[in-house]
């Protein structure tokens, strides 16, 4: 036996030193953080367009975007770090939605206010529910996913006190035309940094290796000693968290809460589609993701209009996506050892 | 007494119904370990070819059933052919697949929302409005016809499963895929041919539902979550479980109904997935955990 | 020496893997027990599946009968005279004792005598017809193994080659596999066997080979390996403590 174990010992010790050598070829490429930074500063002075013309459109564009790329990026920790494929992540949107939208409609506290705490509701009750479903995997969780979005919308359609399936209309802000959109403006492209700067947190904690391999192997990970339970559950808060304080500022920004704006199917596909389409598992990749399926979104919804042919498509991009480019943009890029050096985040 | 006796029998002639939708959706878990979140969209589809058969030229929805079966097996075989063959190689191959087969679920619904509307449609052929009364009792022939035509062809693909050449190529690879090949099945070709049967059983389904439900092509959503209830609670890939599984839950249901409110109904089969999911994954006719 | 089957220097992985056969070489004459060994994970079970058309073979080639087998498929491999049983799940556990050996048939161009051919078989392990409608999932590990193999008879095959059948039984039942095999080798059919428990299968077999991280590093009469004092010290060590 002593050969063989010899053997086996310099197997690992060649693997060791392969990874070795390409960490070392990973570290050379220097992060720019320079580049996020001017992105945001420019983000945050663009509102000052206003005051040599109208540009709501652009803001709003924006804002979209930066909504979804803040759901996105709140998927993509227990999507793309944990390797958990959620389609019923639009709950929390919901939830969060319906949180301080409430909160706003009886007490009249802006959503802007109450939307961290949107977040830790949407936690908790994601901790909850995950220490419920994530004991499944693959497409056992996939499916109960989907069925979470099932009965809750049968709930808030038939739950008489935020409004059933009429949902609940808030007040619009007292702001004039030009400047009405300029809150919840700041609000989403502060919590869309926010959720990436937190990804990107993540992914270089001890936290993140640990969720990184739960997605590889779970049971590997679990025999290395990774709590893996406490590891996907917490991921799975923090995504919801994300997704609820965006839900949050939605229902304000559109001055109504209806079942049939949170938990339609479409708002799920966004958030994997933009994370497959940038880069599951990256931090670039959902912001990528996002702006791409928003662009797509208008310029296909300007053209041809109807949500049939908006679905239909949402498919064709999904199917083609996930056979021809199941890594994304940036994975993609990535593979080639051809991503610009202002989009690596990771 | 005859309240409970009426339940029951509703709740038993939706059951076979659903069983005729789950099976399909077994069968090509059985034997691809695809869990085809397309399948309830492909119902909707062979529904759409009932009605349109029915609206015409008014042919009874149950002779369109044929023409549904081969026109929906045809779509997938070009399904196969296009997405699925290829999949078979990846990594990650389950998850892959299920995110396809939404992807797919997609397509097809907006194809069918852009063709004809999301308005709600049904076929109405004389039976489907008509009821035989035992007593206090009555039971709706459409849902009868429906129920007991259903459960003819599952005894049909039962034995073809377990007598034909073919039946034992499919049961083979469905339980040892690689036994199966080694011994000479052509396991791709199995592959192909099951993945054309359950697509035309969505499609015989169809024909059957376009009459005992309304529908539209974004109901789709709501019947993924009640067939997977089935096929999970029977244990996927068994076909007898699966029948079982359907007429348990569709009881189940019909009380929930009955006796709780009709809104709830349907929440069964989500709580019903949802449990069954947690605390025995591999259902009631399953060995092991297949899906975890 | 006369040679059935020919196993040179082939390389062969899973999917677009690293190798894990680099160099392995085999010599199979016709009626013979051929007894390949060697540490978990060597490639023992790989060399099989590259043979039988499982896997593909990158480099070298497989010569059976002086024709390669290279690029053919199982269900072709399996044509040409060559069965192969797999490690552990060779069976069908929802399919009756009966259908299994059914299933043994399946590559039969010509099934009428196919039944027959069964109960021949089954008339020869007692055990299979006293179980014939019981589903062999239910049956214990040795009965399962005895069905794989008898199995295999349907198709009166040139070769066949067994994946440790030894794998999770007791040793009195291990010796009946082995006595099975011996049997299916008198009747001339050409045994290629892999075993972990390489002392059982070398004694039981007239060849062995060693074969250890995707190369043949051995090859010899059984008995010569057996006594190898090398051998015995690396790979037989083991099994004797076991
Ligand atoms: N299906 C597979 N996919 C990838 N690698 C595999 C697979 N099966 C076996 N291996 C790898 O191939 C090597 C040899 O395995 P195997 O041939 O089964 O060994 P043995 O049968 O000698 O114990 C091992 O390192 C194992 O990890
Ligand atoms: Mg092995």
């Amino acid at each position: 036996m002593m050969s063989i174990a010899f053997q086996d010992t310099s197997n690992v010790l060649q693997a060791r030193a392969e990874h070795n050598a390409k960490l070392a070829l990973r570290a050379d490429r220097k992060r720019v953080t320079w580049f996020p930074v001017v992105v945001l500063g420019l983000l945050l002075a663009l509102p000052a367009l206003q005051f040599v013309g109208n540009y709501n459109y652009v803001l709003h564009l924006i804002l979209f975007t930066a909504c979804y790329a803040t759901m996105a990026s709140g998927w993509n920790i227990l999507g793309g770090f944990t390797g958990y494929i959620s389609l019923g992540h639009n709950v929390f949107f919901c939830i969060g939605g319906y949180f301080a939208g409430m909160i706003l409609a009886r007490y009249g506290v802006s959503t802007l206010v109450t939307a961290p705490l949107a977040g830790l509701i949407c936690a908790a009750v994601g901790y909850l529910i995950g220490r419920i479903t994530l004991k499944t995997r693959g497409p056992s969780f996939i499916i109960s996913s989907l069925a979470l979005v099932m009965i809750a919308r049968i709930l808030f359609d038939n739950w008489h006190f935020v409004g059933g399936a009429n949902g609940v209309a808030l007040p619009a802000n007292d702001l004039s035309v030009v400047w009405a959109k300029l809150p919840y403006y700041y609000a989403f492209v502060v919590l869309a940094a926010a959720a990436v700067f937190v990804s990107y947190k993540i992914k270089h904690s001890k936290f993140g290796l640990g969720l990184r391999a739960i997605s590889k192997d779970e049971i590997k990970a679990e025999s290395a000693g990774i709590d893996t339970r406490t590891y996907k559950t917490l991921a799975f808060a923090i995504s919801a968290a994300f997704v609820g304080m965006a839900g949050a500022i939605w229902g304000e920004y559109l001055t109504y809460i209806r079942p049939n704006i949170f938990l339609v199917i479409l708002v799920s596909v966004n958030m994997v589609l933009m994370c497959i389409l940038g880069g599951k598992g990256t931090v670039a990749g959902p912001v990528i993701g996002a702006i791409l399926i928003v662009a797509f979104n208008e310029i296909f919804v300007a053209t041809l209009g109807s949500s049939e042919l908006n679905i239909l498509a949402s498919g064709l991009i999904m199917a083609l996506a996930l056979m021809f480019f199941p890594l994304g943009v940036i994975g993609t890029l990535a593979a080639k050892h051809r991503l610009p050096r202002i989009l690596n985040w990771d | 007494m005859a309240d409970i006796l009426q339940t029951l029998i509703l709740g038993l002639a939706l059951g076979g119904v659903f069983a005729l939708m789950g099976s399909g959706l077994s069968l090509v878990f059985g034997v691809m370990r695809i869990v085809n979140l397309a399948h309830p969209v492909m119902i909707i589809a062979g529904a759409y070819v009932a009605y349109w058969g029915f609206k015409l030229y008014g042919i009874d929805p149950l002779v369109m059933l044929p023409v549904a079966i081969v026109i929906l097996a045809v779509i997938g075989i070009l399904l196969y052919k296009l997405v699925f063959e290829r999949e078979a190689r990846s990594a990650k191959y389950s998850e892959m697949t299920v995110l396809l087969t939404f992807a797919v679920a997609m397509i097809v619904e907006g194809a069918l929302g852009g063709l004809f509307t999301n308005t709600q449609r049904v076929t109405s052929p004389a039976y489907a409005t008509d009821a035989i009364f035992i007593g206090d009792v009555f039971i709706p022939t459409g849902q009868l016809y429906a129920g007991i035509l259903s459960l003819v062809i599952i005894a049909g693909l039962a034995l073809f499963l377990k007598y034909s050449r073919f039946g034992y190529a499919i049961r083979a690879t469905t339980q040892n895929r690689e036994a199966a090949e080694l011994l000479g099945v052509n396991v791709s070709m199995v592959a192909l041919v099951s993945f054309a049967i359950g697509i035309g059983l969505a499609g015989a389904a169809g024909s059957l539902v376009s009459f005992v439900f309304s529908f539209f092509p974004a109901k789709h959503w709501e019947w993924i979550a009640v067939l997977m209830s089935l096929v999970v609670l029977g244990g996927m890939g068994s076909l007898l479980g699966t029948v079982v599984a359907s007429f348990l839950l569709s009881v189940i249901a019909a009380f929930v109904g009955t006796y709780i409110g009709a809104t709830w109904s349907t929440m069964t089969f989500f709580l019903a997935l949802f449990l069954i999911l947690l605390v025995r994954p591999q259902g009631l006719f399953g060995e092991k955990p297949e899906l975890a | 020496m006369s040679e059935l089957l020919h196993v040179s220097n082939v390389t062969a992985g899973y999917g677009d893997g690293p190798a894990i056969l680099d160099g392995a070489e085999l010599t199979v004459e016709p009626g013979k027990v051929h007894c390949i060994i060697g540490p978990n994970g060597a490639g023992k079970s790989t060399l099989l599946k590259a043979i039988c058309g499982m896997l593909k073979v990158r480099k070298g080639d497989v010569l059976y009968r002086g024709e390669s087998l290279k690029g053919l498929r199982p269900d072709q491999v399996l044509r040409k005279g060559i069965c192969f049983v797999p490690q552990e799940r060779a069976l069908f556990p929802k399919m009756t004792v009966r259908e299994n050996m059914r299933m043994g048939g399946f590559s039969l161009p010509d099934t009428s005598n196919l039944e027959k051919r069964i109960d021949e078989i089954e008339e020869r392990f007692p055990i299979l017809k006293e179980r014939r409608d019981q589903h062999a999932g239910t049956m214990s590990g040795g009965q399962q193994q005895t069905l794989a193999m008898a199995r295999t008879m349907i198709l009166k095959p040139d070769i066949v080659m067994l994946d440790e059948p030894s794998l999770g039984l007791a040793p009195k039942i291990v010796q009946e596999m082995f006595d099975i095999m011996r049997m299916m080798a008198a009747e001339g059919i050409t045994i290629l066997l892999v075993e972990q428990n390489a002392l059982m299968g070398l004694k039981n077999s007239d060849w062995g080979v060693v074969l250890d991280l995707g190369k043949t590093l051995f090859s010899g009469p059984a008995k010569d390996v057996l006594q190898d004092p090398r051998i015995q010290d690396l790979y037989l060590g083991g099994s004797k403590a076991a």
